[in-house]
């Protein structure tokens, strides 16, 4: 019989503990490497349970060696076991077809009906901004300049004559239709605009607005323009097809970034991070319908614009969408009670 | 002072408390890996892009002056989709992550939520890659712009470095950080060996006064020591290695009063006896509610 240092039994206590759990562990050494390769969605039933199950009492092991083991070897091997199990085993459970389809038909809307003041807000801003912009421009016109820069403009000044205005209104010219035109249309500038409203919502709501106001000073200006040559209905119809969609879009990433500014501004009874954290589930909602909204903006732009030449029918198109998404926002997701 | 304090009182950031009380070790991964993440995920989206821009070109689908346009979109819808469902499916993991082994989890220990990887994720457009377009696009004619952009994304780089957890503008606002995947790997126990020493083990006896020296970071040390393997050493670091052995062997009898010289032949064998000793006594004193982190754990004691 041998007698070793430690006494009559030849094991530590510690020692012990790890002999009589050792193929446990091993077991779910080989189910998490299962699950990580496989998925666990593609797991067997059995297998799943037993990852579960052996995962608590692994975690178990691991509180309890750290309380009677020395060993180094076996509590980094625990410590890495659990944590790579945990990882498993707290995994999001989605799938991304639902996903796609719960936001649309659910989530999308629900948050935009929930968050419905920030929006106003948003339509709000751009709506005294465009009124603001179209009053200046028949006070004066040189406001025009300060409002449009002159790339945005693009000839489309108090210099530029009537018939050169009506020209861009009805132009069907080849290279600004199709992929290239729907390309540059989404990158362009109401894109940009959208984005920083969005995101400088944080800075405390104030860069939010101002964008917002600013975007419609121009677009007032811009229709205060066309007003005072006698095209303003024409250029109603020219704006309507894409613009119902993108200013409401850029409306709504306000009224996201507004949402994530109020939550700094007045947290309640949260932390600022934690009531940021909170308005942030909303405000992302709102942020994916107002570019989902762009690229359809991008698309009647680049596409549908130069086709349609006759302005009802534009009218028709451009409200007619925008009736559509008004209808989305409201009657979708609606639980049937 | 106070604030000085509490920084030190916090639980370190490599833990996470998982939902079953346990906490767990997760080591937060740094900014280089998870740039070199992000290099690679950025070359496997642009080599996407530039397949479909050949193919349009082929197809007689674009113009020069709607290159960059068309280049510019297609990225971005290429892009986030990408980093969504690769997070969404993997579980944290894009590709480029998947290839250094690093994993998104959520900051508080839950499990990660799609609205968080959709929020880290738009967030990064929003940090990077939208300002980093602008800054390509808008050159000379707006500095600006440009001026700002850049600062916006060296600000955005900064705000990593002063987060304990590493954590990027969009982490902080979906609540999760970036952390290295863990590797199990279980050595044998040292313990375990000790009788199959047989003979030699036996002539290792110590007696309970002579383990009270040492603490558990003494312990962890030698064991380390003890795992290196030596039939991997070429003939100098082996000479090297048993010289360190001797003069551990050294010290340790000294200071516990081991009277017995050890010879050459024995020195494994009688430190794998004093681990094994040293570990029984040191456990054993913990089940009593007595742990020794270090050699310093009798210092306190003997004032009182």
């Amino acid at each position: 019989m041998l007698q070793t240092p430690l006494g009559t039994t030849g094991l530590l206590r510690s020692a012990r503990f790890r002999a009589e759990r050792e193929a446990d562990w091993r077991l779910l050494e080989k189910l998490v490497t299962e699950a990580e390769r496989r998925g666990l969605h593609r797991m067997e039933f059995a297998a799943a349970r037993d990852l579960a199950a052996s995962y608590r009492r692994a975690t178990t092991s691991l509180a309890i060696a750290r309380e009677i083991s020395l060993d180094r070897a076996l509590l980094m091997y625990l410590e890495a076991l659990t944590a790579r199990a945990y990882l498993c085993v707290y995994a999001p459970q989605e799938r991304l077809g639902g996903l796609v389809r719960r936001f649309f038909t659910t989530s999308a809307p629900q948050a935009m009906r929930r968050s419905s003041v920030f929006i106003l807000i948003g339509f709000l801003c751009m709506g005294l901004g465009a009124l603001t912009g179209y009053l200046l421009y028949f006070e004066n016109e040189a406001w025009y300049f300060v409002f449009l820069p002159a790339d945005l403009a693009g000839g489309r000044t108090p210099e530029a004559t009537t018939p050169y205005l009506r020209s861009v209104i009805y132009d069907s010219n080849p290279d600004h239709s199709g992929l290239g035109a729907f390309a540059t249309f989404l990158f362009s500038h109401n894109t940009r605009i959208a984005i920083f409203v969005f995101g400088l919502g944080v800075f405390l709501c104030a860069p939010a607005i101002m964008l917002t106001f600013y975007n419609g000073l121009s677009v007032g200006a811009i229709m205060a323009l066309h007003v005072d040559r006698g095209l303003g209905l024409d250029m109603g119809g020219w704006l309507s097809v894409h613009g119902v969609t993108e200013i409401s879009a850029i409306c709504i990433a306000c009224g996201g970034g507004v949402q994530l500014g109020a939550a700094i501004l007045f947290p309640g009874a949260l932390s600022r991070r934690e009531a940021l954290q909170r308005a942030g589930r909303d405000a992302v909602k709102l942020a994916l319908v107002a570019a989902v909204m762009l690229l359809v903006a991008a698309l009647l732009e680049g596409f549908l614009r130069q086709l349609v030449q006759d302005m009802t029918i534009r009218y028709a198109i451009g409200w007619g969408i925008g009736a559509l998404w008004l209808a989305w926002i409201l009657l979708a997701g609606r639980s049937r009670a | 002072m106070t604030r000085l304090r509490r920084r030190k009182n916090r639980p370190s950031p490599d833990t996470l408390l998982s939902p079953e009380g346990v906490p767990l070790t997760l080591r937060v991964a740094g900014i280089g890996v998870r740039l070199a993440a992000q290099i690679i995920d950025v070359a496997i989206t642009f080599t996407a892009v530039l397949c479909i821009m050949i193919l349009l070109g082929l197809l007689n689908l674009t113009n020069p002056q709607t290159y960059f346009a068309i280049g510019a979109m297609l990225f971005f819808l290429i892009r986030v989709p990408y980093y969504i469902a690769t997070e969404l499916v993997w579980n944290g993991q894009t590709l480029g992550k998947r290839v250094l082994k690093i994993k998104v989890v959520g900051h508080d220990g839950r499990s990660l939520t799609t609205h968080a990887i959709v929020l880290r994720n738009l967030m990064k457009e929003a940090e990077i890659f939208l300002p980093g377009t602008l800054l390509f696009t808008l050159d000379a004619t707006t500095p600006l712009v440009s001026l700002l952009s850049f600062g916006w994304i060296v600000m955005a780089f900064l705000i990593p470095l002063f987060s304990p957890h590493r954590q990027r503008l969009g982490d902080l606002l979906a609540g999760t950080h970036v952390i290295h995947l863990p590797v199990p790997v279980l050595l044998k126990d040292l313990v375990h060996d000790a009788p199959s020493l047989g003979q030699d083990a036996r002539d290792h006896v110590f007696l309970a006064h002579q383990l009270d020296h040492y603490g558990a970071f003494e312990l962890q040390t030698l064991e380390g020591l003890l795992r290196v393997d030596e039939r991997q050493m070429s003939s100098a670091a082996f000479n090297h290695h048993r010289k360190t052995l001797a003069e551990i062997i050294e010290k340790i009898r000294r200071k516990i009063g081991y009277a017995n010289p050890v010879p050459p032949a024995e020195q494994m064998a009688f430190l794998k006896a004093f681990y094994a000793a040293q570990r029984a006594h040191l456990e054993q004193r913990q089940l009593f509610g007595d742990r020794r982190a270090d050699k310093h754990h009798a210092t306190g004691d003997r004032k009182t």
